[in-house]
């Protein structure tokens, strides 16, 4: 029987219809309501919204707690010196220093430095916060350059005189990186974020997976050149909305933008696109004996295999350089370009190589990389269909993050994905990644008394062209014995509206301490 | 009836047991250490003794019957854990995320339930090319997955025409127009997909209903038609929207983390996955388990609202 159609009503009273049409009506009302943006009060000096890439649960300033934090930490801290937008060390706490032979160091603070708080800023606290950093317990990221301190002397309260055991020529630049900033020394060591720093703005509120606020602080050394009045940090983890945010509006300033949305960013007339080749990709190799990558000669095979312009456009949407050679930035006294341009796609040389190591027919090897970031996992899949061609054929393990660390930690794997960013534009970071020091960045069961020699030797010479033919002679030595296989620079790019002046993207490795240009950064 | 409920509150707090060992366990099992992934940020380099020492610090080297025993206890006391993190309790961090969470699907289930229930009576009621429009309509809502939905939404309203913002979240006190411009793509997004179903089971409800010879004989004694429609066939027809409300309302307890990440909504499912992915064990267990009791809570107020829609339903 056919459904029963209803003989139309006399009149329309439903009342379930006008209510709904009211409900709708009432949201359509707010809809349009409203005006702006969502943005915060402004006053003379403004607010600038930022677009946060993630989230800082616990703020530990001398810890290594990723990009987001530096942002964080550069906002709220100084240390003794730091960074301009050019990448050039320039005075920040200490206004004036000298030097001798890079081992004895005299710092001259500045008069009448104050924590948030309001307690004074002296020669103590930056001693208790250097010793903070030199105890291996405390795991700080400047661990290795603090524990070259022999001595700490603070003859007055704003002098501070430090004798390092042996010369070193990186320590300044190691300094100048944000998680070298002076915390008051009561601080140092308790439960509990260190938001209280000396830093050109000061902690307001937090809320977590949400929204960090800091306020300009008004006692800071330089206060009058500080244009902005607060800071929102809106904390937007997901790449896509952190891009709709800057396309849309909603926010003024971005860290990081996503590859693909270079573009259309580019495109926008009242956006700027503000890029660096910062961090890199590269291969680890498990070097233990009874790992197929011990022999050096299997390691270069992997070196001529990889299709580098392959993984820059399967993993990077295409923004990125090729690196062919050893992670030095263009921009650093110690570029070598022969050095950079070694490895080139070269199939026929590999399988060669591979035959010459005793593997004519190839092998299998578990390769380790993570699911959790595309660029990780896209990278691994590229270099899979490299090897595969000659012959090695690569089983994939792609956990999460935390798992992927532990297992890089425990040396779980063949041949790993990774991808790091030098801590100074200085040499001396290649210790991170070619010496057990640097742990899951290095690759495992790597320690050669050449190269720990050579990086140590790098370190302690202060003639910049002698540390240059050092740098040149580990350079040969590691291209050679390949105990990582570079692959690529990653573009790094911050994105913010055009109302936006004075901040920058400082280049090659530091760009991640962009966060210092946050003092000099005004919006109309 | 009193006694039913106390009843299905009792059975519930079982349920809840069951499901924070369940959790529990689970969590043991994921490789994956939260002390290390603490320490070791992106790329930072703590030695092995820093990692124990904050294991040690986080009670995660007692014994594992130990640590359960401590996490039933504090459970029983009202507590559920620190954050493994930052010390900060999670019963804070659901209380503040909790109520977001059910504001966005409040919002949606009255969106849809509203808009649901006129579509589908008046397609129902009416017949015709409204009938054939809300067909189509209701198949291609349903068929759409609500990222899908959200990403298109926020593309269009958001970026391209700039009339509503690409997500976050404003709070009421601070700016109510903000807070509900900040609502409506994410419940959009919501109700794209619930309205479908909510309109496609009333249309079913209704015409199935209007065949009734209860129904007919209310007409035959004389009702108008607008009464017989409201009192007699739509009220009937409401039970089976009841039973899909609840269950997607339940559904949507936990099933909003697209959309929270999308719109960059503060909410719980944000917290869930943010939990797992540091394996912050408590803030997990914590927030798995305020779902479990929720949707147990959802369910013994649907079987009420039963009661009161259908007499039959009562006992």
């Amino acid at each position: 029987m056919a459904p029963h159609r209803f003989r139309p009503a006399a009149h329309a009273g439903h009342r379930l219809a006008t209510l709904a049409v009211v409900t709708v009506a009432a949201l359509g009302l707010a809809a349009c309501s409203g005006g702006g943006g969502g943005e915060p009060e402004t006053s003379d000096g403004g607010v600038l919204v930022y677009g946060l890439d993630s989230d800082v649960p616990n703020l530990v300033t001398p810890q290594n707690q990723g990009a987001a934090s530096m942002i964080l930490n550069a906002a709220l801290h100084r240390g003794l010196v730091q960074y301009d937008a050019d990448g050039q060390i320039v005075p920040a706490l200490a206004e004036t220093w000298e030097d001798e032979n890079e081992q004895t160091f005299t710092f001259h603070l500045r008069e009448g430095l104050t924590f948030h708080d309001g307690s004074d800023l002296t020669s103590e606290d930056v001693k208790a916060t250097l010793e903070y950093i030199a105890d291996p317990d405390n795991s700080a990221k400047l661990r290795g350059a603090a524990s070259g301190i022999s001595a700490i002397e603070t003859p007055d309260d704003t002098t501070v005189e430090i004798e390092l055991a042996t010369p070193d020529a990186a320590f300044l630049s190691f300094l100048a990186d944000v998680s070298g900033a002076v915390l008051p020394s009561e601080s140092l060591g308790q439960e509990g974020p260190t938001y209280v720093g000396a830093g050109p703005f000061q902690y307001v509120s937090y809320e977590q997976g949400s929204s960090f606020v800091v306020e300009a602080f008004d006692d800071f050394y330089d206060a009058s050149d500080v244009p902005l009045d607060g800071i929102e940090f809106q904390i937007i983890a997901d790449q896509t909305a952190r891009d709709n945010a800057l396309l849309s509006g909603s926010v003024d300033v971005v860290s990081f933008v996503g590859w693909n949305s270079y573009d259309q960013v580019e495109q926008n007339d009242s956006l700027v696109l503000d890029r660096t080749e910062g961090p890199f990709m590269y291969l680890q190799f498990n070097t233990t004996p009874d790992s197929p990558f011990a022999d050096p000669l299997v390691r270069q095979a992997v070196a001529y295999a990889v299709d580098r312009q392959g993984v820059i456009d399967s993993a990077l949407s295409g923004q990125g350089e090729p690196l062919q050679g050893m992670p030095i930035p263009e921009n650093s006294e110690y570029f070598n370009a022969d050095y950079s341009d070694y490895y080139e796609q070269d199939l026929d040389r590999a399988r060669e190589l591979l035959a010459d190591a005793g593997y004519p027919d190839g092998f299998t090897a578990t390769m380790l990389s993570s699911s959790q970031y595309d660029f990780h996992e896209n990278t691994a899949i590229s270099v899979q269909a490299d090897l595969a061609q000659i012959g090695i054929e690569l089983e994939m393990n792609l956990p999460d993050w935390p798992t992927r660390l532990e297992l890089g930690a425990a040396g779980d794997y063949d041949i790993a994905v990774y991808g790091t960013s030098g801590l100074t534009n200085d040499p001396a970071f290649l210790a991170e990644i070619l010496t057990p020091v640097g742990r899951q960045n290095a690759p495992f069961g790597y320690d050669d008394t050449t190269v720990n020699d050579l990086l140590a030797k790098g370190r302690a010479t202060t003639d910049v062209a002698e540390r240059k033919a050092v740098y040149d002679e580990l350079s040969e030595y590691v291209l050679e014995q390949a105990p990582i296989v570079t692959l690529a620079w990653r573009a790094q790019a911050f994105g913010y509206t055009t109302d936006v002046s004075g901040f920058s993207n400082i280049p090659g490795f530091l760009t991640f301490d962009s966060g210092y240009t946050l003092a000099t950064t005004s919006i109309q | 009836m009193a006694l039913n409920i106390v009843k299905r509150l009792l059975a519930g707090a079982a349920l809840l047991f069951v499901v924070a060992t369940i959790v529990f366990v689970a969590l043991q099992l994921v490789p994956g250490d939260p002390a290390r992934t603490i320490l070791t940020g992106t790329g930072a380099t703590p030695t092995e003794e820093a990692v124990q020492a904050l294991r040690d610090q986080l009670g995660l080297n007692l014994p594992i019957w130990q640590q359960y025993a401590n996490f039933m206890g504090q459970l029983f006391t009202g507590s559920l854990g620190e954050s493994l993190q930052n010390g900060q309790p999670v019963l804070d961090l659901v209380a503040q995320r909790l109520p977001r969470t059910l504001v966005l699907i409040g919002f949606s289930t009255v969106v849809s339930v509203l808009l649901g229930v006129l579509i589908g009576s008046t397609a129902a009621r009416f017949g015709g090319w409204w009938d054939r429009i809300v067909l189509t309509a209701t198949s291609v809502g349903i068929a759409i997955p609500s990222f899908v939905a959200a990403v298109l939404l926020v593309y269009a309203f958001g970026v391209q025409l700039k009339w509503l913002p690409s997500g976050g979240f404003v709070p009421f006190e601070r700016d109510p127009g903000d807070f509900f411009r900040g609502l409506v793509l994410p419940t959009a997004a919501l109700a794209i997909g619930f309205t479908g179903i909510i309109a496609r089971m009333t249309r079913s409800a209704v015409l199935g209903i209007g065949n009734q010879d209860w129904v007919r004989t209310g007409r035959a004694v004389g009702l108008r038609e607008d009464t017989v429609f409201r009192r007699h066939v739509l009220r009937n027809s409401l039970s089976p929207v009841l039973t899909v409300t609840g269950l997607q309302m339940g559904a949507m307890l936990g099933g909003t983390v697209i959309i929270e990440r999308v719109f960059n909504y503060p909410g719980l499912s944000g917290l869930l996955i943010d939990g797992v992915t540091q394996r912050d064990y408590p803030i997990v267990q914590g927030v798995v388990l305020v779902i479990a009791a929720l949707f147990v809570l959802l369910n013994i107020a649907v079987d009420i609202a039963y009661g009161f829609l259908d007499p039959r339903g009562r006992n």
